[in-house]
């Protein structure tokens, strides 16, 4: 820093990625748009920038604070950067796309901006890979994306992340079970996303029994597939819980036994109402060893748009592209090159790099009067003539890594 | 980042009056430092634990400090005074339990011989800014804060500012100071807060040192 510092600077929380990381980052958003194309999934690019009011159609405040604006000198409207791709999706599928019929599997990946850097990761411009299904309202679409999360995580590299799914029925229906208003249910709602214990039984003094007992539960009902069970029997008695809350125990059971038979298992946590403001349903996450945080996130959000009049049922996830290139461990794939003479310095050479070429080698060309040789320019081989013929030799590996 | 082993815990604690009052909670449920966290000099403590649990490790911080090392995964769990949970930017942890240990209040103090509130805007010192801020800008006050380290005692008397944000524990300190507390703002334990990811993915280990340490705290539940 100081009076060195340059213009070139980048923003914070503003990074590019430099070779060879760059490639590694690029195969691995190819591998994964590949996938999430061998499930069916039609790609599509959002706009980088949209009006805002279509930007956050249907999103709460927090995205609305993570956006970037600007004002359209065109037409005088308030311009906002994506936050958030999902929401961009979504409107795609409801208003270019949706029909009557088959649901529409859309994916994307592409860079967002946020209008703050996130505090841990100090990252501003994250790029967001994800995967959605729209027209399709049952559990099955929901075990479909986790599904394919975990795909592409491993596509990734982690082998086992560990997938946490929660239900925001739960939580809604012993709610509207308790009679709690919106000025009751929010302190709750924060408590029991910290798990505090102490403050969940204040915020409980007043709740009649047995909504009180189950509220208090709530916060340690999470673990393996049994946890499904233990909140079954938690929530048994009269008066029996709301049909949403039955519904919502029903689909987390649906996915625990959909992974069951893939030889998969899920984790469960009842009291985990995350995600951005306009998730509902089935929310979950996935984690890995050693990282503090979420990799991947995703659930349902039905009704985010209209098709019709009537509210699209929705459900997806998505991830950060950078996170899980430095996690994943992944690293760009070894590659080999052949380096040729300049056309012009030679004949045939034309042909000979236009055939390799199409074989799908890697060829450069060394320029006249360049410094350097076939190892600066991360090629093995060297084209050289064999008679009439051009061949590829392998280039002697000198002491040094071939430089000089 | 790797907070520890694949199966141990690291432990963050504040330094000073929460470590002393946290040592004998730990021992009773089952953790002792290998060398004594009062005299040692170490900031990363090994600790004896029954056999068969997973290892344990305690590292010991500034208080502000606890929920930095949650947050980034470098500490599985923590124990921190409330006051450096509400000041942090920030709350993406789990907070279990209440251990009910460091009690203390966090308080806005004025000069005993300081006329009634003052009108318009205020000037408030204190370490805590965002609590103050929050806490000013909730009871409809216009305050500027000023940002001290230590001794806000002294500030009202110089004229640098007209009420403090501080932690009380006797008053003693305040009294001694010609301060006297006008306003509550919240009663301070120390917590114990755990990192999201440590309780799915080490949740056998961290659900028994919740465990552990609630029978300490709450014998009845």
């Amino acid at each position: 820093m100081g009076a060195a510092a340059g213009p070139w600077l980048l923003p914070a929380g503003v990074e590019e990625v430099l070779p060879p990381d760059a490639r590694g980052l690029e195969e691995l958003r190819r591998d994964v748009v590949d996938l999430f194309s061998a499930w069916g999934y039609e790609l599509v690019m959002p706009p980088f920038l949209e009006y805002l009011d279509s930007l956050l159609l249907g999103t709460g405040p927090d995205l609305d604070l993570r956006t970037f604006k600007v004002t359209d000198q065109v037409s005088g409207r308030m311009l906002g950067v994506r936050a958030d791709m999902t929401p961009q999706v979504a409107r795609i599928d409801a208003h270019r796309l949706a029909r009557e019929g088959a649901p529409i599997r859309l994916c994307y990946a592409g860079t967002v901006l946020h209008a703050r850097a996130d505090r841990v990761s100090g990252a501003r411009s994250p790029v967001q890979v994800g995967a959605e299904i729209y027209g399709h309202a049952g559990v099955e679409s929901d075990i479909e994306a986790i599904g394919l999360m975990l795909e592409m995580l491993r596509s990734a590299g982690f082998e086992r992340p560990h997938i946490d799914v929660g239900h925001l029925g739960v939580f809604r229906g012993l709610a509207r079970g308790a009679a709690l208003d919106d000025a009751e249910q929010a302190p709750l709602f924060a408590a029991l996303q910290r798990k505090a214990e102490a403050e969940i039984d204040d915020l409980l003094q007043g709740v009649p029994a047995p909504w009180r007992e189950r509220f208090g539960h709530l916060a340690g009902l999470n673990g393996g597939p049994e946890t499904l069970d233990e909140a079954a029997g938690r929530f048994a008695g009269d008066p029996p819980v709301p049909e949403e809350v039955e519904a919502a125990l029903g689909d987390l059971r649906a996915i625990s036994e959909g992974f069951r038979r893939l030889g998969e298992t899920v984790h469960f946590d009842l009291a985990e109402l995350r995600g951005y403001r306009y998730h509902g349903g089935v929310g979950f996450a996935a984690f890995v060893p050693g990282h503090g945080r979420e990799i991947a996130r995703g659930g349902r959000y039905d009704g985010m748009t209209t098709v019709d009049g009537r509210p699209r049922p929705a459900t997806g996830f998505s991830a950060d592209l950078r996170t899980l290139y430095q996690l994943g461990g992944r690293r760009p794939g070894r590659r080999g090159g052949v380096l040729a003479p300049w056309p012009g310095e030679a004949d045939g050479v034309d042909r000979a790099v236009r055939e390799l070429r199409a074989a799908g080698e890697r060829v450069v060309h060394r320029l006249p009067g360049q410094s350097g040789g076939a190892r600066d320019l991360e090629c093995d081989r060297e084209l050289v003539r064999d008679g009439d013929r051009w061949v590829a030799v392998a280039v002697p590996v000198t002491g040094d890594g071939g430089h000089g | 980042m790797t907070a520890s082993a694949e199966e141990g815990l690291t432990i963050a604690v504040a330094k000073g009056r929460i470590l002393r009052e946290a040592i004998p909670l730990l021992a009773a449920a089952g953790i002792v430092a290998f060398e004594d966290p009062l005299e040692t000099r170490k900031l990363i403590l090994d600790a004896d634990v029954a056999p068969g649990r997973p290892p344990v490790r305690l590292v010991l911080l500034r208080a502000q400090d606890v929920p930095t090392y949650l947050e980034y995964g470098a500490a599985d769990a923590g124990i921190a005074g409330r006051d450096a949970l509400l000041e942090y930017p920030g709350e993406e942890w789990y907070e279990p339990l209440d251990l009910g240990i460091a009690r203390c209040r966090l308080v806005v103090a004025a000069r005993k011989d300081d006329p009634a509130a003052p009108s318009g805007s205020i000037r408030v010192a204190t370490k805590f800014e965002r609590i103050a801020r929050r806490h000013f800008a909730s009871s409809g006050v216009r305050a500027e804060i000023v940002k001290l380290y230590g001794s806000m005692e002294l500030a009202p008397h110089v004229g640098l500012a007209d009420r403090i944000v501080d932690l009380v524990a006797t008053g003693d300190t305040l009294r001694a100071n010609g301060l006297r507390p006008v306003e509550h703002i919240a009663d301070v334990s120390a917590r114990l807060i755990v990192n999201k990811a440590s309780m799915k993915m080490k949740a056998a280990a961290v659900k028994e040192l919740v465990a552990a340490l609630r029978e300490q705290v709450e014998p009845s539940r």
